[in-house]
Formats: structure tokens, sequence, C-alpha cells
């Protein structure tokens, strides 16, 4: 991870109190695990998708978001004096500070295309507002990232309707992986320890809960028109607590073995 | 327009989705055209685009003189 995003001297003419740098590193590291961690469980429907064509479109846009990842784990390292691949590949499970939408296996295709458009949608929600960031460094990035989320959000719109048109067991699965789903994929919006002080400071422009509500206002009425499962009103106001980024499975450890296999095979190794 | 290859696809849509993965997504293209294949109107009548006559002359280049011009410099070369 030699190459990538350098920050602007932006942070260097204003340097950032301890408390803001340390919330601004605990949003990167949860954008950056959430796109380092549905990259790779995406990338696991390598050579088994449902076509050919879709093979290839399926790995490609899982190492469009691990590189994602990588730029921002660049920025953090920047931030934090770390090293990227440290913190992508050196820490263990319960370290990580993906949202629990991102703990669940691939499943079947459909629980793959269900998990994919809620992660979509809300990801472009949080992503828009980030572009609009004080801290121009990831302002930057953001916007760039954008141009390619635009693809992957049209892309998963396409199955998202595909699925839900064919009716029988596509139509049948994919509204159960939904219904599975909606819980966890809350939690991308998880409020993050620090975010008072970003919210204050114009690094991130919005709270989070502010986000989740612009989130369900789009992508329900979008859901109802398909007659897909959308959450009932208790739960799109349930408050969401920290254990939304916190809590590991053993399917996530599992994942964190096979994606930390090469790293630990020889540690600080140059590749 | 050049001929980058074709994709299997259901649709428009994903046919669009497979072109720019296949022939895109390398950054390799300014732009691609889809079309489906049933829209192709082929010809490949032999007589219409291989005729059995020499019509070198009606390419860019002319006649082919490529021999003729390396034996020139050849014999030029020799001549010092």
């Amino acid at each position: 991870m030699s190459t990538g995003v350098r920050s602007s001297n932006a942070d260097a003419a204003r340097p950032l109190a301890h408390a803001t740098r340390d919330a601004l590193a605990e949003l990167l590291l949860s954008i950056a695990d959430d796109e380092f961690v549905i990259g790779f469980w995406d990338s696991e429907w390598t050579g088994i998708a449902p076509i050919l064509e879709e093979d290839v479109a399926t790995s490609s846009i899982s190492q469009d978001e691990i590189g994602h990842a990588r730029a921002l784990y660049e920025l953090l390292a920047e931030l934090t004096g770390d090293d990227a691949d440290r913190i992508a590949f050196g820490r263990e499970p319960d370290a990580y500070r993906h949202a629990a939408l991102l703990n669940h296996p691939r499943t079947d295709w459909a629980f793959s295309v269900a998990r994919r458009y809620l992660y979509e949608t809300a990801d472009a929600v949080r992503l828009e507002a980030l572009s609009r960031s004080s801290y121009e460094p990831l302002a930057g990035l953001v916007a760039k990232m954008r141009r390619e989320e635009r693809y992957h959000l049209m892309h998963l719109d396409a199955w998202l309707r595909r699925l839900a048109d064919a009716g029988g067991d596509a139509r049948a699965r994919l509204a159960e992986a939904l219904t599975r789903l909606w819980p966890d994929a809350m939690t991308i919006f998880t409020p993050l320890g620090g975010e008072a002080t970003l919210v204050a400071e114009g690094l991130l422009p919005e709270p989070m809960e502010t986000l989740r509500e612009r989130w369900l206002t789009q992508v329900v009425p979008i859901l109802e028109t398909l007659s897909l499962p959308v959450p009932s009103g208790d739960e799109r106001g349930a408050p969401l607590t920290d254990g939304g980024r916190t809590q590991r499975t053993d399917d996530f450890r599992w994942l964190h073995g096979e994606f930390t296999m090469v790293a630990r095979s020889e540690e600080g190794a140059a590749w | 327009m050049i001929h980058s290859g074709n994709v299997r696809a259901p649709d428009l849509e994903l046919a669009t989705h497979y072109a720019r993965e296949f022939y895109g997504r390398r950054q390799e293209s300014n732009r691609l055209w889809i079309v489906p294949r049933q829209a192709i109107t082929e010809l490949d009548d032999p007589d219409l685009l291989k005729p059995p006559f020499d019509r070198s002359f009606k390419r860019p280049g002319g006649y082919l003189i490529k021999h003729k011009l390396e034996a020139a410099k050849a014999r030029a070369q020799e001549e010092g």
C-alpha cells in the first residue's frame, strides 16, 4: 500500500486537536472497514457467480471496494502515524469496526444482492454527506469514491429489481434476506463516540441519525413499490447502540482468517 | 469504432454493465456502443469482400512496392 492518497496540506495548516483527531480516526476506520469487509465477502463469489459476465462484474466491484478501503486506511495511517497495511491486516477480529450488516457470510446470491443493495444505498447517503466534510483530504477522496459508487448502485439496483420481478424462489429468497438484514443494515449509521465533536467542527457535516433517516426516506419507498420487506415504524426509530460496530461473529472470524492468511505467513515482508 | 468483443446478458441494462466491466474497467475505453446481436446485419460474401483480382491499388498505400524499395536501398548501399 505504498501508493495512493496523499493528504493535502490543509490538515498541516490547521492541526487537529487530539479529541478531534481521535474522532476522525474512528470515522475513517469505520468506513474503511465497511468497504474492506464487504469487498472481501463479495469477492467470495469469484468463480461461482451466476454467469461469467456477472462473475467478472462482482469481482471488479469487490476490488473497487477494497481499493476504496486502501485509500481510507492510508488517510488514517497518515493521520495517526500508523501503517495502512498494519491497520488492514494486522488487527485481531475484535478490533475491526465494520457495521454488523457485514458480519454475515455471502450466503446465497439473493442474500448477497440484498445485503449489497442495503449497503450501497446507505453508503451513497454517507458519502454524499462526507463530500461536504471540512476535512479536505476526506472530502477529496470521497468525491472520487462517489464516481465509482454510482455505478455499483446502478448495478445492484438492476439486480434487486430483477430478483423481485422474477417471482418464485428468487423473490422469496430476496424477501427473506431483506427481512433478516434490515436490523443490521441500520448499524451502518451507528453514532460514533466522538461524533458530537466531528459534527460541531464540520468534519462530519450531519449526525449519523440524520443520515439514517435520509437513507430510509429514500430506500423504503423503492422497496415498498417492489412489495419487498421494509422496517416497521418502531424499527425505523429504534436508537442505535455502540454494539452495532463492535460485535463480531464466527463468520467474520473465518473471513478474517482468510484475508490475513498471506500477510500472516511472512510478517513485515515487502511484497 | 472498434469491435471490442461480446457479452451475454439478458437485456440492454445488464449488457451495458457487463460491457463496462469487460471493455472499460481498465480505463481502456472512452465510449462504448452496445448493440443486441439481432440488430447486427452481417456481410460475409467472399465475392463482395475478397474479389479475385489484385485490388491492392485501392489501398491507401497504392501498389505494394515494398520489395522494390528494399532492393533499391540495398543497391544504393552497395554503391555506397
